[in-house]
């Protein structure tokens, strides 16, 4: 948090607030330009291998009473923003939500917050400044990490130094907003296992998997946060580990992958910054329903849905995935992580996973 | 027609009032047929007498050129209810005035062809008489012709055993009026219509922007006045046209006529009638009354059946040689013939006789010529060959096998089988055919008339019978479109005959004549009646009549061109108002006009409101749950139909008729004007939609602006520019240096489309150098510059002046829609 970057931060919406000022006084019609966030223009970024936007751009322009109202409310929003770090104080998103109701101008107020969280989304492309330099925070999403690994964090009572098996409890070491305050010390984890549920998560280190297979348990909670996602990838660069995710077989669980190994559609602006190219997908497969003939249940229209969708979504065009989600279409089931229990507690540590790892040639 | 029309219709009411229903009192038909007439109930009647006073001084005003100045008071008494008409018309002559108000059933215009408000002269005797039988007192009646020292008033009573009216009082009187007619009827009734009353002279006053119309009630007054000093086009009366008139007025007509002959009765009393028309007209009728005669192929070179053989020895003591000639001249003439009919045979041998007899010095009589005549006909006819085969075997049932095995047995037969064969599918088996045209051709032997005459009915007939025999017997199927096209193929191989129609006065005892002769004018075809019978209110004064009683934002009006039904030519007028101070709630408001009369009952019968009702009026941007039905909404919709005959459904003429080619032109005549309410409804929400986008984007930017001011640490930009541009304004914007004496208003037009802009500029001190053309003029000590300036979409032009610089300005810019244009200046 050094002076600098909020300096910077700051210069860049205070520009961004003077190009309106500019086209107003051209007698322009006042408009920012943005990359358009869709599947359609996603690129794959072949020196880093992750996907980035491309070269499509919507326009928000005043030209329309909504475009109108979007670019009051983000004056407004870089407003409060320029004040925050000038003051040194941070917010999270939910925050700005209601705090756009103490504003003196009806218009400005958001209507719900993914109209504000997409505004800042906006605000960083366009700046060009990340939302964790403009102060702006998540709500917790209680992502956790149990495994050997021993590092330091920067908080505000100072340094502490933790280790993610020895200095946690059973819940582990919580993940903090901005990773980029942890410093790695040491680690003897051989790999990074992603986990999508709770379930699955309490599951492996009630059987010691971390312990026995030297195992940094990493988990997601659902669609994972960028910290979650931030910190993962610092793991892969700088201790070298290899990245696994380990989710639900069904579409959204092949997003939950997708955003950890190339970004999500909607941050691709930040895909070098978060994702890790190099993830493998451990499962389940849709060839593991077929092969451990688990339990299922029947895929919804909507889950039909998605899957179509995903066979034309560019990161899932590689002969893996259109093979795995033809198999699931064809046998139209889909199955839970915790669909392993029916062969016992301890299958999953104790075959499911070893096996896929030692395919994987994890180890 | 009805047996109620009938009964009631021009076809005869006065004949049988007069002639048969004398026994009847005039009180007593009343009586029975007063809900016809519209004079059911108290509070009706009162409704029908004014309507019916007002149409007739409408009428006498507009006949005499005079703008109608109508005045209508309706007093309480102590019983009754007293009414009083006044006009400006040309006042009534004393022998004409009874007649008029008292006796039912005259009036000039009973069997004009002319669009007027009455036609059956029943109206306005009619509330005399409902008045007299109610109250039991006469009609008072005071008239003052133009240039008549003083006005005659009278009292009148109509004898209802004679039909006559009487006069009982008889004096001059003064009267402030210089020319017109004051009725004044007593009668039983009450004012529970008075909205149907109302209606009825605002409606009046809607289609007749020419008068000016007053009514005064027991305790309101309204006025309705002129907008337009134009008097509807006079009309000129026409003959009835063929297409449009009914037997028993054919029948009656040819009894009144002078003429002699069909031809000149239809050149003389009908209208788009001449010499050719009479003739086709003449032509149909003898098709059907003489029906046509079957024209033959005569036989040919190959074929038994010597014409010249027959004609020779049927011809006697004539001497050979001129009987030779006489022979081959006929024969040649036949046979250098496709197809000939018996009277064009005849026709041959006349010609043939009488240049062979001067030839040869003798004379071929009309017996030798009969015989030349029956011979070569049944030469032609083969009627000889089948008789003779059949008798010479003495063998019915043979003669028969050989007609079916040998298909030139019958000349007739082969000739019918041609025509039956090329009219009949190819699928028909030849077989069928064959026996089908024998059994035809039987038919055509068969006739008592040699001549071989059917009528196209008779025709099809043995067509039939034919048919059905072979069906029968042959076990086919012989179906309805065979026949029909066979009829067809034969009935246009067969020939008119040549006979005289019949002289008019034949006609007149001759009722099947004289429906063959109406049969006749309807199948022919004849040119459209002439319009200038018809008055149209014309689309423009529609539109300024309804703009004279309707309080609305938008008016439209169209007059479509004259269609014909039955004979009597129509013009179909419609009108829309919309907005303004009509009421938005609840259903639209039909307001129906017929040759300029309100229609104020039965609403529901009237052809005029199913059409409104079957129109998709979603379309046309105005409310209608279910997609039918009367349309909801803040408008009036107004037809006025015009005809020389509008066809009513009764005789209280309440309601238009469903008669489908009027029905056509009213719904286009809707159509025509709703088009233009879309439009104007269209542009109204683009309108509506820019205002709210202004609204809000004239708050929300300079908010912005300030915003971003703030944030900036600037001063406010300048936005003008940047809000006429997202609202493709025209912006007009005023310059001025500090201490400088020069103005600059730059108009800049941020649309799409070239706009015309007329600006003018109001200086407190005169102004020098004006640029483009302007000029100042002075007016109580302010400048007033005006340009006019066309500025192309997407340009902008600067208008320049010099002015000393404490001077004040007021702009006002005209030419774009409020909507658009941004003034900043």
């Amino acid at each position: 948090m050094s002076t600098d970057t909020d300096a910077t931060a700051r210069a860049q919406l205070i520009d961004l607030a003077a190009q309106f000022y500019d086209q107003f006084e051209l007698g322009e019609i006042p408009h920012m330009e943005l990359p358009t966030r869709s599947k359609t223009n996603i690129e794959l970024d072949e020196e880093a291998n992750v996907w980035v936007y491309g070269d499509r751009t919507s326009t928000r322009s005043a030209n329309s009473v909504r475009g109108a109202r979007k670019l009051l409310k983000a004056v407004y929003t870089i407003e409060f923003l320029a004040d925050q770090l000038e003051q040194d104080r941070s917010s999270t998103l939910r925050e700005l939500y209601y705090l756009s109701e103490s504003w003196d101008n009806k218009e400005a107020q958001f209507n719900d917050q993914d109209e504000s969280n997409q505004l800042i989304e906006d605000l960083e492309i366009v700046s060009e400044v990340t939302r964790e330099d403009f102060h702006m925070r998540p709500e917790e999403s209680g992502a956790t990490i149990m495994g050997p690994l021993f590092l330091r964090e920067q908080t505000r009572r100072g340094d502490r130094e933790i280790h993610c098996q020895e200095d946690v409890g059973e819940g582990g070491y919580q993940i903090p907003n901005n990773p980029d305050t942890i410093e790695f010390l040491s680690s003897d984890a051989e790999f990074i296992l992603c986990v999508e549920t709770g379930g699955m998560r309490d599951r492996l280190v009630e059987n010691g998997f971390d312990d026995d297979y030297g195992a940094l348990v990493v988990h997601l909670k659902g669609q994972p946060a960028r910290a979650t996602r931030r910190i993962t990838k610092r793991l892969h660069d700088e201790l070298e580990l290899p990245v696994t995710v380990f989710t639900d077989a069904d579409p959204w669980s092949y997003r939950i992958f997708g955003s950890v190994a190339y970004g999500s559609i909607k941050s691709a602006h930040l895909s070098e910054y978060l994702a890790t190219p190099q993830a493998q997908f451990i499962g389940i497969q849709p060839s593991d329903i077929v092969e451990y003939d688990l339990p299922t249940d029947p895929l919804t229209d909507s889950d039909i849905n998605a899957l179509e969708n995903e066979l034309t979504d560019p990161r899932f065009q590689t002969d893996y995935w259109e093979e795995q989600i033809e198999l699931q279409l064809d046998i139209g089931k889909k199955a839970e992580q915790q669909a392993l229990a029916a062969r016992g507690l301890d299958f999953v540590t104790d075959t499911y996973l070893p096996e896929r790892l030692e395919e994987m040639g994890i180890f | 027609m009805t047996s109620l029309q009938s009964t009631l219709g021009e076809e005869g009411i006065a004949e049988e009032l007069a002639d048969n229903q004398r026994a009847i009192s005039i009180a007593e038909f009343f009586e029975k047929n007063k809900h016809m007439l519209g004079f059911d109930s108290g509070a009706r009647g009162l409704v029908t007498a004014v309507k019916e006073a007002v149409d007739n001084a409408l009428d006498a005003a507009e006949e005499a050129s005079i703008l109608p100045d109508i005045y209508v008071e309706i007093q309480e008494t102590d019983d009754y209810y007293r009414l009083i008409v006044e006009d400006n018309g040309p006042g009534l002559t004393k022998e004409s005035l009874p007649k008029v108000f008292g006796k039912l059933l005259y009036g000039s215009r009973f069997h004009a062809r002319e669009q007027s408000r009455g036609q059956q002269g029943i109206g306005i005797s009619a509330a005399v008489l409902y008045a007299q039988l109610t109250s039991g007192k006469p009609a008072k009646i005071t008239s003052r012709t133009q240039g008549a020292n003083e006005a005659e008033y009278f009292e009148l009573i109509i004898d209802t055993d004679e039909n006559e009216p009487e006069i009982s009082v008889e004096e001059t009187t003064t009267w402030d009026r210089p020319h017109g007619t004051r009725i004044e009827l007593e009668m039983e009734a009450n004012m529970r219509a008075r909205n149907q009353l109302h209606n009825y002279m605002k409606h009046t006053a809607v289609v007749n922007p020419h008068a000016r119309l007053e009514l005064v009630e027991p305790d309101a007054h309204f006025k309705f006045e002129r907008a337009t000093d134009q008097l509807p086009e006079e009309t000129e009366e026409i003959r009835p046209h063929p297409h449009g008139v009914e037997l028993g007025t054919v029948i009656k007509m040819l009894n009144a006529t002078d003429s002699h002959s069909v031809s000149g009765f239809l050149q003389e009393e009908f209208t788009r009638v001449g010499k050719k028309t009479a003739e086709s007209i003449i032509d149909e009728f003898r098709d059907r009354h003489y029906g046509r005669a079957m024209r033959w192929k005569p036989p040919g070179a190959h074929e038994p059946g010597d014409i010249q053989a027959t004609v020779e020895a049927a011809t006697v003591n004539k001497g050979a040689e001129a009987t030779t000639a006489f022979a081959t001249e006929i024969a040649d003439a036949v046979s250098s013939r496709d197809r000939i009919a018996h009277h064009e045979l005849a026709g041959i041998v006349e010609n043939v006789g009488e240049a062979v007899g001067d030839e040869y010095g003798t004379t071929f009589g009309s017996t030798v010529r009969e015989n030349a005549i029956e011979a070569a006909w049944e030469t032609i006819c083969g009627h000889e060959e089948v008789t003779d085969q059949g008798t010479d075997d003495g063998d019915g049932q043979q003669a028969l096998d050989e007609i079916g095995e040998e298909p030139d047995v019958s000349r007739l037969v082969t000739d019918l089988y041609g025509i039956s064969d090329a009219a009949t599918s190819t699928r028909k088996d030849d077989e069928v055919v064959h026996a089908f045209s024998v059994r035809l051709a039987g038919t055509f032997e068969d006739l008592e008339d040699t001549r071989h005459r059917l009528t196209h009915r008779e025709l099809r007939k043995a067509i039939d019978r034919a048919a059905n025999l072979t069906e029968e017997y042959d076990d086919v199927a012989f179906g309805d479109t065979a026949r029909e096209n066979v009829t067809e193929a034969v009935w246009n191989v067969m020939a008119t005959v040549p006979d005289d129609p019949p002289l008019v006065r034949e006609l007149t005892g001759d009722r099947d004549a004289s429906s063959d002769l109406v049969e006749g004018m309807r199948a022919t075809n004849i040119m459209a009646p002439p319009t200038r019978c018809l008055s149209p209110i014309t689309d423009e004064l529609v539109e300024a009549g309804l703009r004279k009683e309707f309080d609305a934002d938008f008016y439209a009006a169209a007059t479509r061109d004259a269609g014909v039904s039955g004979g009597d030519p129509f013009i179909v007028e419609a009108g829309i108002a919309y907005g303004g101070d009509l009421a938005a709630e609840g259903r639209v408001d039909v307001l129906r006009f017929a040759n300029r009369v309100p229609l104020v009952y039965q609403r529901g019968a009237c052809a005029t409101t199913d059409v409104v009702k079957g129109i998709g009026w979603r379309n046309y941007g105005l409310d209608q749950p279910g997609g039918s039905g009367l349309p909801n909404g803040p408008a009036v919709i107004m037809v006025h139909v015009a005809s020389t005959n509008v066809p009513f459904t009764s005789e209280s003429k309440d309601a238009v008729a469903n008669v489908p080619e009027i029905e056509d032109e009213i719904e286009l005549a809707i159509r025509e004007a709703a088009r233009e309410l879309k439009r104007y409804l269209n542009k109204r929400r683009s309108m509506q939609k820019r205002r709210q986008k202004q609204n809000v984007l004239g708050k929300i930017l300079p908010e912005m602006a300030e915003k971003v001011a703030e944030v900036t640490g600037r001063e406010q930009p300048d936005i003008d520019d940047a809000v006429a541009r997202i609202m493709n304004n025209v912006l007009v914007e005023r310059h001025r240096e500090d201490d400088d004496s020069s103005v600059k208003l730059v108009v800049e037009n941020h649309s799409g489309t070239a706009e015309s802009l007329e600006i003018t500029d109001i200086v407190s001190a005169e102004p020098a150098n004006l640029s483009d053309g302007a000029s100042a003029i002075e007016m109580d000590g302010e400048w007033f510059i005006s340009w006019d300036v066309d500025v192309p979409g997407g340009e902008e032009a600067t208008l320049e002046y010099d002015v000393p610089d404490d001077a004040t300005f007021d702009l006002d810019v005209k030419g774009v829609d409020e909507e658009k244009l941004t003034i900043t200046a």
